[in-house]
């Protein structure tokens, strides 16, 4: 269990939150206006990295505000956390977690104690 | 019998030990060896270890809620404790299931996953109930009585293990600014200090005063908090350790106090200092009662002053045992031979000549080929040469096959490792965490170079202490190890195994064969043959198994990598788990104003999420819930009913945009809404399935108070929530739970206005006054309450909203004026009953995330002029607007004596069909099914594909014994469908 720097109330355990999938999926301003294609993306359509991931938690147990947060979702490590509307860090700024094409990082990840030569 | 003496029962038999003896050293001080009978092949089994790492000496302790596979290693005795040996049938000694051992050929690796395929049931029926009797370790408590508390701790830095390593990092902590917490497991510090001689001095004072003097140190310094009896489980993500406290160490339970604490704590730094862990040797009869590890026979010597055995033989691979030989020698005794592998020239001089100048027998470059006994060691086989062995007498033997970092958890924290070709074993390599590894655990067996070390490694701490520290050494200053997993087995009878795990009866065989039918992945292998997944997890045996393994492969130890090591590192029991969330405090009871009247009135309770609801009130002793359930409806119909529906969520919904916001939520339109009205409303997800439903009520365009379904209460919240922060950051509105601010009461049936007009003589209940959907508040006594005309089941009715003080008298008082009418209290199965008669939906039951509201023919509720509300959009999408999609429908059976039961499929045709040759095509499913006594036949609900097309038409639906019903299909309202019963 991991925790997380809530910017409202500061570092909590993991369990005071609940994670709402990723960020900066923004509903469109007109639906009607848009395709099928482009609403079902909206709807449906999330990536699913192995690496460094932008996404929405919300303070469930606590002040209840949503935020954005930056992931390594290989490692759990928490690696930024900013506020609903405020412009997202640019991904190079977090390049030293990625060490390997697939992002994973060699210590932290997977199950294996021992790194294949 | 001396005074001094703690008596105890170990299968019936009372024994006696010492105050601070475990049951292990209690019986070995009263010579008993056996303790037990092992897993699968019920053979006779010993104490191996002095601690932990233990895993023959499980037991069984009686008295402590019959508390299974206690480690009688680590469990100290105390007076009147009563322990029972495990897996044995009919005595320790004279055990049936040992004959599993003389069958032993056929319970190779996998026999349980080979053998017991077929026929069909037996698994059930015969297989399961058999090999639970036979297999197994102890028997699981009956009663369970959780007496643990939870613990948080957040500190700078958590010392793990308080051995000679974290004595030392503490020492260097003592004073400073960081907040240190100190974990040990043992009931004293010191570790090895305690148990090997092989430090003989510290500073030239004896290790005893040093560590006493460190402790005294610690102790007086305000920074460090020391825990123990304290045993650290998991290292998890952000350096959150959970460590469990033993309250109760040589004490009997306790009534009042706690008996374990699960400490939960938080650390900037964790400096892990657990030390190392011996591990045997593979060879014949390994197993057998009176092998012990070299190290643990020591222990015993030292730390309980219990002498296994006075002249034992020793068998070793590496420098480490000679501290053994010295302290029998001191004492007096002479082991009967010293067996190393190693080359003459290799082996150290100070071990060499200490074996001379007692006149021990040395045998290098040999091997314990086996050993052989009933029940216990009698004599053991030394292979001299190749083809040469001799056979000496002897009671024990002791073995030393090296030792592993205590890596656990280590590797918990995500660490790396490295194979260590020197110790021959895996050492830590990269941190993942802010970890430090210390001494043994590090891979550091060289005690001078020990001071070093620490100094190197905690100068990452500020303004800490110098450590001034040298170590007088007894014996080879340097560990040397040579490469040992397996002697080779001469085989005697199917009784000769050569066990890697003694837990769970793997032999070495097993690992070969499993290789042989190709599990030669390490993990495969693993579950393959369940090596090291017994309650020890391989503590003393798990390296060696990669050892043989890498062998087999002809590929290095590195290459066929280690098992997944996972918490906790050792078994915790479950009450440690659950704390004081156990019975009434595991989950909290929601309980309405009224739940008191309803218990007094026979109310039989229904879980709804944490709620208490009454599911139907008995009249009678006997009465069962159909026919309550068919007098509640029917009276509800024919006078009038009242539903507790307090549990209904609420929530106020404030705010210069609440208008806006609300229309953007609901799938209605409000704007042409008039204050003082309610609308009943539907909301959807964005993807335009059915999510809640509730009534909205508009106080003004800025006010609003909505209900929810009773389940759905927190999540619609949260939902707005979202939407409001995320979305629409810029409208302004708020809103805020108050469903316990408000009782609230469903009163509905033909008399409900009149009983409405008795209870609240000033106010007037007229149809023109007061018309359907509005809502009027009104003062009450010294509060105010607000009533909502509403129709929940058809009938004329009234939802009112009492401020909870107020519930049960209100509740009351509208008894008091119905005695005469005939009101009845009914609960959530009449209310299902009454609104399925009407059609009206039950989110949840008539949907379940896949159903939008044109599919339940609610097209009449979306607000078409909207341009926009949550999953509008969806509405369009080419899979919702197909015209053939699951719509809701009435089901009446053609005869209309039958009963349909909710969950059934419908089908087309009569014929039910074998379903793998032709499979039968389903339509959807029965949703909601009751008897109607006003109507007086079933009624049911169902979705069902192309369901407004299939209407007129009949149908049927199959039941669990092979029966098809058929049915007509209708619209889904069954009575009054121009809705005349509500304005009366």
């Amino acid at each position: 269990m991991f925790t997380i720097n809530c910017p409202y109330c500061g570092e909590r355990d993991q369990s005071e939150f609940s994670n709402g999938g990723e960020a900066h999926v923004a509903r469109p301003k007109d639906p009607s206006q848009v395709s099928d294609r482009e609403w079902s993306e909206y709807v449906f359509i999330r990536t699913n990295p192995k690496g460094i991931y932008y996404e929405r938690w919300v303070h469930t147990h606590g002040c209840k505000k949503w935020f954005n947060a930056v992931r390594n979702t290989s490692t759990d490590e928490i690696l930024k956390v900013y506020k609903m509307g405020e412009t997202p860090p640019p991904l190079k700024e977090f390049k030293n977690t990625i060490k390997t094409p697939s992002g994973e990082p060699d210590v932290g990840s997977g199950n294996f104690s021992v790194k294949k030569p | 019998m001396t005074e001094n003496k703690i008596y105890f029962k170990f299968d019936g038999k009372t024994y006696g030990g010492n105050h601070g003896d475990t049951i292990a050293a209690a019986l070995l001080r009263n010579n008993v060896k056996l303790v037990g009978r092992s897993f699968k092949y019920h053979r006779p089994r010993g104490i191996y270890t002095c601690g932990i790492e233990e895993p023959n000496a499980l037991v069984q302790i009686v008295n402590e809620h019959n508390e299974p596979n206690v480690r009688a290693t680590v469990k100290e005795i105390y007076k009147g404790m009563v322990v029972k040996s495990q897996n044995r049938w009919p005595t320790l000694k004279r055990d049936i299931g040992s004959i599993n051992n003389l069958l032993s050929p056929i319970f190779s690796a996998g026999f349980y996953y080979k053998t017991f395929m077929g026929p069909k049931g037996f698994w059930k029926r015969v297989y399961e109930p058999l090999i639970r009797r036979t297999a197994g370790l102890g028997k699981p408590p009956k009663e369970f009585k959780s007496k643990s508390i939870h613990l948080h701790h957040n500190v700078d830095i958590v010392i793990v293990g308080g051995g000679l390593s974290g004595l030392l990092a503490a020492k260097k902590l003592a004073g400073t600014n960081y907040d240190v917490l100190l974990i040990e497991r043992d009931n004293v510090l010191g570790g090895m200090l305690n148990n090997t001689k092989k430090i003989k001095s510290i500073n030239d004072q004896s290790t005893k005063d040093w560590v006493e003097k460190t402790e005294r140190l610690i102790k007086n310094s305000s920074n460090i908090k020391v825990l123990k009896n304290t045993l650290v489980t998991t290292y998890n993500y952000s350096n959150h350790l959970i460590a469990l406290e033993d309250k109760s160490v040589g004490k009997p339970q306790s009534n009042k106090n706690p008996e374990l604490v699960l400490h939960k704590i938080r650390t900037k730094q964790t400096i892990l200092a657990n030390g190392h862990i011996e591990r045997f040797v593979s060879f014949r009869n390994n197993d057998l009662p009176g092998v012990m590890l070299a190290a643990s026979f020591e222990k015993y010597i030292n730390r309980y002053g219990v002498v296994p055995d006075e002249s034992p033989v020793i068998f070793t691979n590496n420098s480490s045992t000679f501290s053994l030989v010295k302290l029998l020698t001191d004492l007096g005794y002479k082991p009967k031979a010293y067996v190393d592998i190693r080359d003459p020239k290799k082996i150290e001089k100070e071990i060499s000549e200490l074996l001379k100048k007692n006149n021990i027998p040395l045998y290098s470059k040999s091997e314990i080929e086996g050993c052989d006994g009933n029940n216990e060691v009698k004599k053991v086989t030394i292979r001299v040469k190749k083809n040469e062995a001799i056979k000496v007498k002897t009671s024990m033997l002791c073995v030393s096959g090296g030792f592993n970092p205590d890596i656990h958890l280590f590797t918990q924290s995500k660490g790396l490792l490295k194979w260590d070709e020197n110790l021959l074993t895996f050492v830590p390599n990269k941190i993942f965490q802010n970890t430090i590894t210390l001494g043994a655990v590090s891979g550091n067996f060289d005690y001078e170079k020990l001071t070093n070390e620490i100094e190197k490694k905690l100068s990452i701490f500020k303004n800490t202490n110098d450590l001034d520290i040298k170590f007088d050494i007894d014996g080879p200053k340097k560990f040397q190890i040579k490469e040992l997993w397996e002697t080779k087995h001469a085989k005697r009878s199917y009784w000769s195994k050569s066990f890697i795990d003694l837990q769970n009866d793997v032999t070495t065989k097993d690992l070969k064969q499993a290789i042989q039918e190709g599990f030669n992945r390490i993990e495969h292998l693993k579950r393959f043959t369940t090596n090291s997944m017994g309650t020890d997890q391989g503590k003393i045996s798990s390296i060696n198994a990669l050892g043989i393994v890498s062998k087999i492969l002809k590929k290095n130890v590195s290459e066929v990598g280690t098992t997944t090591y996972r918490p906790p590192y050792a078994p915790l029991s479950f009450s440690a788990i659950a704390g004081r969330s156990t019975y009434d405090f595991y989950d909290p009871k929601r309980k309405t104003p009224i739940h008191e009247w309803h218990i007094e009135n026979n109310a039989v309770f229904e879980d709804v999420g944490q709620w208490k609801r009454p599911w139907y009130f008995k009249k009678y002793e006997n009465e069962s819930m159909y026919d309550a359930v068919q007098r509640e409806s029917k009276q509800t119909r024919e006078a009038a009913g009242i539903l507790d529906g307090s549990t209904l969520g609420k929530i106020e919904i404030k705010g210069r945009d609440a208008l806006e916001f609300v229309n953007l939520i609901y799938t209605n339109s409000f704007t042409k809404m008039k204050p003082g009205f309610g609308r009943y409303a539907l909301m959807l997800g964005e993807d335009g399935m059915v999510k809640d439903d509730g009534i909205v009520c508009k106080i003004t365009n800025q006010h609003f108070i909505v209900t929810t379904t009773t389940g759905g209460a927190a999540s619609v919240l949260s939902h707005m929530e979202e939407y409001a922060q995320t979305e629409w950051p810029n409208m302004n509105v708020y809103m805020n739970s108050i469903t316990e601010q408000f009782a609230t009461f469903n009163l509905s049936g033909p008399k409900s206005k009149l009983i409405m007009s008795r209870v609240f003589n000033n106010v007037d209940f007229s149809n023109e006054r007061f018309p359907f959907m509005s809502f009027k508040t009104f003062d009450y006594l010294d509060t105010q309450i607000r009533v909502l005309r509403a129709s929940f089941t058809g009938e004329m009715g009234y939802e009112i909203y009492v401020p909870p003080k107020y519930a049960l008298k209100l509740w009351e008082r509208i008894f008091y004026y119905s005695q005469d009418i005939g009101l009845v209290p009914y609960g959530t199965e009449t209310m299902h009953l009454l609104r399925a008669e009407k059609g009206y939906i039950i989110v949840g039951q008539e949907t379940d995330g896949t159903v939008t509201p044109l599919d339940l023919n609610l097209n009449w509720m979306i607000g078409k002029n909207k341009k926009d509300f949550i999953g509008k959009r969806s509405l369009v999408r080419s899979d919702t607007i197909k015209e053939d999609r699951k719509q809701l429908v009435g089901l009446i059976p053609l005869d209309k004596t039958y009963g349909i039961e909710e969950g059934q499929h419908v089908i087309e045709n009569e014929e039910i069909s074998t379903p793998i040759i032709n499979p039968i095509k389903m339509l959807g499913h029965v949703t909601s099914s009751y008897f109607s006594p006003t109507l007086e036949h079933c009624i049911a609900m169902a979705l069902i594909k192309d369901g407004n097309r299939k209407i007129g038409t009949k149908l049927f639906v199959s039941t669990p014994n092979h029966q098809s019903i058929p049915v007509e299909v209708v619209k889904p309202i069954f009575l009054d469908p121009n809705n005349e019963r509500m304005q009366i």
